[in-house]
């Protein structure tokens, strides 16, 4: 292909990313080293947001909570998306329908999952969860206001819509472990888990690093789920990075644009930092 | 790329043993039974959320938040005519699809023949192109939408579901191209070679060879364009304010409110879920293609 045709194809993308994304991100740039309100030109700083961001405690609380999520999502995801994609490659006729039932979920927009998830556990819904738990151990759990179990309904509902994802893609995986290696452990008499952890796993890693990979990303942008599921975040803890950017630069009435652009710099630099392993391996793959 | 057909059916689904050429081993009749009640298990924990609002928004409203919760009661749909009548749900509604088919169809005619350029010019200029969409594909939403809530109002365009399809286009771009690529980079350079030799331009090949051969590749690009348009919550929220408003941002205003507009939020809810379902069987299979395209070549 000459340079002139990769131009012409190519151009039109390139145009709305530099203008839509590009632009935008060089604004954000510009805004974290001033202090800014929307619609007017702000005045320069230097890094005096950075220094203010850093030593903001809700800051640290917001990291902790998102990175706690994230660990513990992950982890389920993993273990539960594999289960559940070795049960589904298993089914015969039912799958389609299996798989259109599991989509749900994921298919949903959060904010709407999210919130017809919080009414399962909120009493002033009358849900069905709290009411059950309620009755079953005589102690009333407040899912909204308790921390900690904030946290774990937080979690549930992070592991319900983004299962069927981390379990599509290992699925997809496993239709690539060639079935004679399975036979060939199987005639050697490895049974059961032993063939799945010595034999499909390994022969799966990409696929489970992709899904680490991409579900990491996404946990990392916590934000829609919050709305229903957490209405009292700040208060009880449970603020999310994304959540306390929002919060800063656009809702609480403070518009602090120059404080939350340079928190934004900074998960730039962090997920680029994330990503540079896999940056170096596609540079690597180039050069060949 | 769409194996997902061909694994052999595992559960006994007769009396007669199954006829194939390989003699599969033939499970037990009691580990059948253990693992479809599991599936079932598992898919109704999965749906629970969704049934639970379907049953709380056909209660009538005076019962529908009693605690403990009712079990028995008269379906009534008063909540869904009064999410009709009483907001502008239809409105909402409205938004929210003309907003996913615009920036699906527009990221679909901006990412092909980029895609298929990058699948097929080596060197430098296509990595660093691929990183830089991975890089936009990670960032976090706000560092692009805060400037564009801005630069929407210094246009005149904000609260237009212009620019929210506009912004939801950028943003979706970096995947588009991605998986479109590694659905490209599957068809042989081959086909190129012998169009070209028959006197195609580029932009022939790309149009009379390669779109209809990528049909699967191309619907399967366009259902996660379309999906993610229309869970879009964060864009929309922070682009709109009420004339472009969408339904997920609608739901989200409706928290916190009376009993009576928490139904009708749970009614909007479950209107939007139900065609959802239907999506999600028709979509099932694309899905699972094109995160096998993109993770195994990725």
């Amino acid at each position: 292909m000459r340079r002139r045709e990769f131009l012409g194809l190519v151009s039109p993308s390139l145009l709305v990313m530099l203008g839509l994304l590009l632009f935008p991100l060089y604004k954000t740039v510009e805004w974290s080293l001033q202090r800014v309100n929307y619609g007017e030109p702000g005045t320069f700083l230097g890094l005096d947001n950075y220094a203010q961001a850093l030593s903001d405690p809700r800051l640290g609380r917001a990291v902790l909570f998102t990175v706690g999520l994230t660990a513990a999502v992950i982890a389920v995801l993993l273990v539960g998306g594999y289960l559940l994609a070795v049960l589904v490659n298993g089914l015969g006729r039912s799958r389609p329908w299996v798989l259109g039932v599991l989509l749900v979920s994921y298919v949903v927009p959060n904010v709407v999952g999210a919130t017809m998830f919080s009414w399962l556990f909120d009493s002033n819904f009358g849900g069905v969860v709290n009411y059950l738990i309620t009755e079953l151990t005589g102690q009333e759990i407040l899912w909204f206001t308790d921390p900690w179990a904030n946290r774990v309904m937080v979690g549930l509902n992070t592991v319900w819509f983004m299962l069927p994802f981390a379990m599509l893609v290992i699925l997809a995986g496993l239709q690539g472990v060639p079935p004679e290696v399975v036979e060939a452990a199987r005639i050697d008499g490895a049974t059961g888990w032993r063939v799945h952890w010595h034999v499909i796993v390994p022969s799966i890693r990409g696929v489970l690093t992709f899904v680490s990979i991409i579900s990491i990303m996404d946990v990392l942008r916590t934000f829609d789920q919050l709305i229903p599921l957490s209405p009292q975040a700040p208060q009880i803890g449970n603020e999310s990075i994304m959540l306390y950017i929002y919060n800063i630069a656009f809702q609480d009435g403070g518009q602090q644009l120059g404080l939350g652009s340079a928190i934004n710099v900074l998960l730039i630099l962090l997920i680029v930092l994330l990503l540079s392993p896999f940056i170096r391996d596609m540079a690597k793959e180039a050069r060949q | 790329m769409s194996t997902v057909q061909t694994a052999p059916p595992a559960t006994p689904s007769g009396p007669i043993a199954d006829p194939g050429p390989e003699p599969v081993r033939r499970r037990p009749r009691g580990r059948a039974v253990l693992v479809g009640g599991m599936v079932l298990l598992i898919c109704w924990v999965m749906l629970s959320p969704v049934i639970w609002t379907a049953m709380s928004v056909t209660k009538p409203t005076d019962v529908a938040f009693l605690d403990p919760p009712v079990f028995t009661w008269a379906p009534t749909f008063t909540a869904f005519v009064d999410l009709w009548q009483t907001t502008e749900f239809h409105k909402y509604l409205l938004n929210t699809v003309v907003v996913a088919v615009i920036s699906t169809v527009i990221a679909l005619v901006i990412g092909i023949p980029a895609a298929y350029a990058l699948s097929r010019f080596p060197g430098w200029v296509s990595v660093a192109l691929l990183i830089a969409a991975l890089i936009f594909r990670a960032l976090p939403r706000f560092a692009v939408v805060l400037p564009m809530y801005d630069l929407s109002r210094a246009l005149g365009i904000y609260d237009t579901t212009f620019a929210v399809a506009a912004a939801l286009v950028a943003i979706n771009q970096p995947f588009s191209i991605w998986l479109l690529r590694n659905f490209f980079a599957e068809i042989p350079k081959e086909l190129d070679e012998a169009a070209m030799l028959d006197g195609c331009s580029r932009f022939q090949i790309l149009w009379r060879v390669m779109v209809p051969l990528m049909g699967p590749g191309i619907l399967t690009a366009g259902i996660f364009m379309f999906l993610f348009a229309f869970q879009e919550y964060l864009t929309a929220n922070v682009l709109t304010d009420v004339a472009a408003r969408t339904v997920p941002v609608f739901i989200a205003t409706q928290l916190g409110q009376t009993l009576p507009m928490l139904q009708q939020a749970g009614a909007a809810a479950v209107l939007l879920t139900l065609p959802v379902i239907g999506f999600a069987f028709i979509a099932q299979r694309y899905l699972v293609a094109g995160l096998g395209a993109g993770s195994v070549k990725g």
